[in-house]
């Protein structure tokens, strides 16, 4: 999978590295933007209040 | 058979690589909950706090409870200022306030004749501002600042571990406590154990006098030894 990625970006072994940092720096801040934000109130850490539910 | 072992061998390592990027997004959440959200709620507790300030600095006022009534102090957490706002649900409490409770029960006010102030905040994440409700200890100091009066609440019981179905500590008389007589309570509550919350814990305070704020807002005498 990572080695397909790395076969199919362009340029030498500089420009590859530093594309895919940066496309790992994308997907973290997908991540940490829009994912985590909406997977937390999913999941079961950090109710703090006591309600009838 | 050489070209059959080479594709199972590409199974396998893709895979593999799926595994381990599983686990680095699951850690990455760890990171996310434990500390960017702390980042971004004390951020955002830090200019609601000084928006309340600048307001108050206006003089007494009416209650304003649009970006928080005032700023809990509780010594024994040792976490500085907690801003109260109005509510408890999760958009308002990842701001890194406390808020008080609208529902079930709704919560008193501290200005209130009798009633129970009930406030709910992050155990962990978020601002975290109740991590470390563990540490109050029966007979420990709560404080209140309101635009014109500290509140000192005197700490009396506590409940390590209770269901997130016990509404009723949040009654007007919360009678697990051991208090029977209506007076001027203080609840608080958030999740247990830490990084989880599977059970919820609470701590009670009953009011123990008032002090008008003076021109130099000086603590009261609670706040003063720390």
């Amino acid at each position: 999978m990572y080695g397909w990625i790395w076969r199919h970006l362009p340029g030498n072994a500089w420009v590859r590295a530093l594309i895919a940092l940066v496309l790992a720096l994308a997907v973290v801040y997908g991540l940490f933007q829009y994912v985590f934000p909406w997977a937390e109130p999913l999941l079961p850490f950090n109710d703090v209040t006591v309600d009838g539910q | 058979m050489a070209r059959a072992r080479s594709r199972i061998a590409g199974v396998t390592s893709v895979i593999g690589e799926l595994l381990i990027t599983t686990g680095l997004v699951l850690a990455l959440f760890v990171v996310y909950s434990l500390w960017w959200t702390n980042v971004l709620a004390d951020r955002d507790a830090e200019e609601q706090g000084e928006r309340v300030r600048d307001r108050w600095a206006g003089g007494p006022g009416a209650l304003d409870t649009k970006d928080g009534i005032g700023f809990l102090h509780v010594p024994a957490m040792g976490s500085g200022e907690i801003l109260v706002t109005r509510g408890t649900d999760a958009a308002t409490l990842n701001h890194g306030v406390a808020g008080y409770y609208l529902d079930p029960i709704r919560s008193a006010l501290p200005s209130d004749k009798q009633g129970n102030f009930t406030l709910a905040a992050h155990r962990d994440g978020h601002g975290a501002k109740f991590h470390n409700i563990h540490k109050i200890k029966t007979g420990d100091s709560i404080v209140f600042e309101t635009v014109d009066t500290w509140y000192v609440y005197k700490v009396f019981n506590d409940l390590k571990e209770t269901s997130k179905y016990n509404v009723d500590v949040l009654q007007p008389v919360p009678k697990e406590s051991g208090r029977t007589k209506p007076g001027r309570y203080i609840t608080l509550t958030t999740c247990t154990p830490v990084y989880t919350s599977d059970y919820r814990y609470i701590v009670w305070g009953e009011l123990e006098r008032t002090e008008k704020v003076d021109r130099d807002r000086t603590p009261p005498a609670e706040l003063r030894q720390s």
